[in-house]
């Protein structure tokens, strides 16, 4: 009874909670022209103070220390490293800082109630949990300004989901400029493929995900679906590469479109269906007497999933691989559908 | 106002909140426990707890103590009598901080996708928010991009609808290919991923509906108000069960799973022959045999035997209409297709 006393009373008492150590280190990083001495926070800042050994053994604080600068920079917060001009080199020698040029949101980024009302139906969009908290922290910061936005749009509920597995680690390795390794199913081969990329954007183009990566082992550029990405992608730390051009990303969304509008299928549908419906809502062009329309793709085995679904609602005409396509899949399910004996 | 959150805040969000939380105080001068509470989307509980950490922290000094000069101070007998909040003294920080790389592509990924809708669509006013929040970020925003997607046109009319608040009629086909001609009073759009729908009241099945804009043709609006429905739930899904539900237990390859999340009965999955043995919950058959095809090669259905039949049925009766053309035209060959 009394140990457990004893063990309680011990616990609370260097139990400084995580964000009151983390904004105690923000403050004094920020505070200081020159840097602070990893020993001086450790000895110091609030949180680390109360566990520090002045006769050595700083272990599992020090680690602490950097699990924490990981946790501060991962914010968009800049805390810098300065080595010691005479002693370069020298790990005890570095000194840590937060520049406060760097540090405050420029003058120039202030927003309007309209503009925020904005923002917060974009949060609103992300389903997926991390951008979705990534979202909501940008407006936390936001906040402080004290403007209330407008009243919320109603009547509009966005919401855009991420069902790749591949997703997060591809993102992480976007910033961090990290390659990464997976295994790369491609349409028309038996197995899958090893490819090593270094991810440079990754865009959502006709509800699919796609990843734009120089291929290490290709020596170009290569445009990957995530769907089509098998297992885990494999973070490659030791590889690391400069940042992509600023708008690559779009560059990628305008050449997806083209590739679009290369792509042209005529399609036969059947009145009164949902394929002339749906599918007829994307004609850009279209024969009504015959029911035959036109329709621009971007990937046909994409595609050919799609019409797919349809089953006799609609037909192929041309291109004839699009057709073959459509054909296998549906063979295919008749075949793993059909009982025997039944047809 | 701030929504109040659905999740637990992590300690980086709390320090991320308590950085914002100073500038906004300095800011205000003077504000009100509750008004605070409100802006954040707090309670007034964790906003209290914020502002006597705030007062207690500040730098280490010189002499490595933390000295009454160095510390943040407030008005004690305001905070503690009136629950008001007044910043006396301040240290290391005024302003609110720069957005992460990440946090920023988030937005400005999230107003790309908002660009689709009908009052947003070529907005300058977008442009310039993603330019504002690309300047606030601290590192170059991640390269995410979400493409702008065309608009079905029946929605600027739909969204005119909603906020004037008038009935609308359209002619709708649904799942089970029956069209009919409906009335109703929008409520709601919901656009999820690439796919728009419409809740409304439908005055035909006199209850809340969920409809897909792709299925409306000929939408007309008219001179009639709509209704009071705030004794109708408007519900925050999509995929809405019955009890007429049918359950039908398919093979999936675990890659897939993900794509048939809406429809699993249960979380249960058996591994079965290396593929996943789970029950999924569909409204009718119609809606099963689509989403079967749909995926082709990567779910099986299992069982009950008619849902098998549907299936087969449904993509036999695709094979038929290539089978007759054959027998009738020589096929056209063009074009080539690869990513």
């Amino acid at each position: 009874m009394i140990a457990r006393v004893a063990g309680a009373a011990g616990m609370g008492e260097s139990r400084v909670p995580v964000e009151d150590r983390l904004f105690s280190l923000v403050l004094a990083l920020l505070a200081t022209e020159t840097g602070l001495l990893k020993s001086e926070i450790l000895s110091s800042v609030r949180g680390y103070a109360e566990r520090y050994d002045a006769s050595g053994g700083n272990a599992n604080l020090e680690r602490q220390f950097e699990r924490d600068k990981d946790d501060i920079r991962e914010l968009g917060i800049p805390l810098e490293t300065v080595e010691s001009p005479d002693r370069p080199g020298d790990n005890q020698a570095l000194r840590y800082r937060i520049p406060k040029g760097q540090y405050d949101l420029p003058d120039e980024v202030r927003f309007t109630p309209d503009e925020l009302t904005l923002l917060g139906l974009a949060a609103e969009v992300w389903r997926e949990a991390s951008l979705s908290a990534d979202s909501q922290r940008a407006l936390t910061k936001l906040r402080s300004f004290g403007i209330e936005p407008r009243e919320p749009v109603i009547g509009y509920a966005p919401r855009l989901r991420v069902r790749d597995a591949a997703f997060e680690p591809l993102r992480h390795a976007l910033d961090r400029r990290h390659a990464v390794r997976f295994r790369y199913l491609k349409p028309g081969e038996a197995e899958p493929r090893l490819r090593t990329v270094n991810p440079l954007a990754v865009v959502l183009h006709e509800g699919r995900w796609h990843l734009h990566a120089y291929d290490r082992d290709a020596a170009g550029p290569r445009t990957f679906l995530l769907s089509r990405i098998v297992g885990e992608v494999e973070s490659v730390p030791g590889m690391r590469f400069d940042a992509p051009p600023p708008g690559i990303q779009d560059r990628i969304l305008a050449e997806l479109d083209d590739l679009r509008l290369r792509h042209a299928a005529d399609l036969a549908v059947t009145a009164g269906t949902d394929a002339e419906v749906r599918l007829g809502k994307r004609a850009v062009l279209r024969d009504e007497d015959a029911g035959v329309i036109r329709l621009h793709y971007t990937d046909a085995a994409v595609f050919a999933d799609e019409l797919a679904a349809y089953g006799p609602e609609v037909r192929v005409i041309n291109p004839a691989s699009l057709r073959e396509a459509v054909r296998g899949r549906l063979a295919a399910v008749a075949a793993t559908h059909r009982d025997e004996g039944a047809a | 106002m701030a929504t109040r959150r659905a999740r637990p805040l992590k300690a980086p969000d709390k320090l991320v909140f308590l950085l914002s939380f100073v500038p906004y105080l300095l800011e205000q001068r003077v504000v009100a426990v509750p008004e605070a509470a409100a802006h954040f989307g707090m309670t007034d509980d964790e906003i209290r707890d914020a502002v006597r950490l705030i007062a207690t922290s500040g730098l280490p000094g010189s002499t490595g103590t933390y000295q009454p000069n160095d510390l943040f101070d407030i008005d004690w007998d305001a905070f503690e009598d009136d629950d008001v909040i007044v910043i006396v003294h301040h240290v290391a920080i005024d302003d609110a901080p720069r957005l992460s790389a990440r946090e920023a592509a988030a937005l400005i990924a999230g107003l790309q996708y908002l660009s689709a809708s009908p009052e947003n669509q070529g907005s300058a006013s977008l442009a310039s928010l993603m330019a504002k929040l690309t300047a606030g970020a601290s590192a170059a925003p991640s390269r995410l991009a979400v493409a702008e997607t065309e608009a079905d046109a029946s929605l600027a009319l739909i969204r005119g609808a909603v906020s004037v608040g008038r009935q609308i009629e359209f002619d709708y086909l649904n799942a089970r290919g029956e069209g009919s001609r409906r009335r109703a009073d929008p409520l709601r759009i919901i656009s999820q991923d690439a796919d728009w729908y419409l809740q409304a009241y439908c005055h035909t099945r006199e209850d809340v509906r969920n409809f897909r804009v792709d299925r409306m043709s000929d939408l007309v609006l008219t001179d009639e108000p709509v209704g009071d429905h705030s004794q109708h739930a408007v519900p925050d899904t999509l995929f809405q069960r019955s009890d007429s539900d049918l359950d039908v237990v398919v093979d999936v390859s675990p890659s897939t799973l993900s794509l048939l999340a809406d429809y699993l009965a249960d979380s249960r999955a058996r591994e079965v022959g290396g593929r996943l043995r789970v029950t999924l919950r569909l409204a009718h058959v119609h809606g099963l045999k689509r989403l079967v095809a749909g995926l082709p090669g990567l779910v099986t259905v299992v069982s009950p035997p008619e849902a098998r039949a549907a299936v087969a049925e449904w993509a036999e009766a695709g094979l038929a209409g290539y089978r007759e053309v054959e027998a009738s035209e020589i096929p056209r060959t063009t074009g080539s297709d690869d990513i």
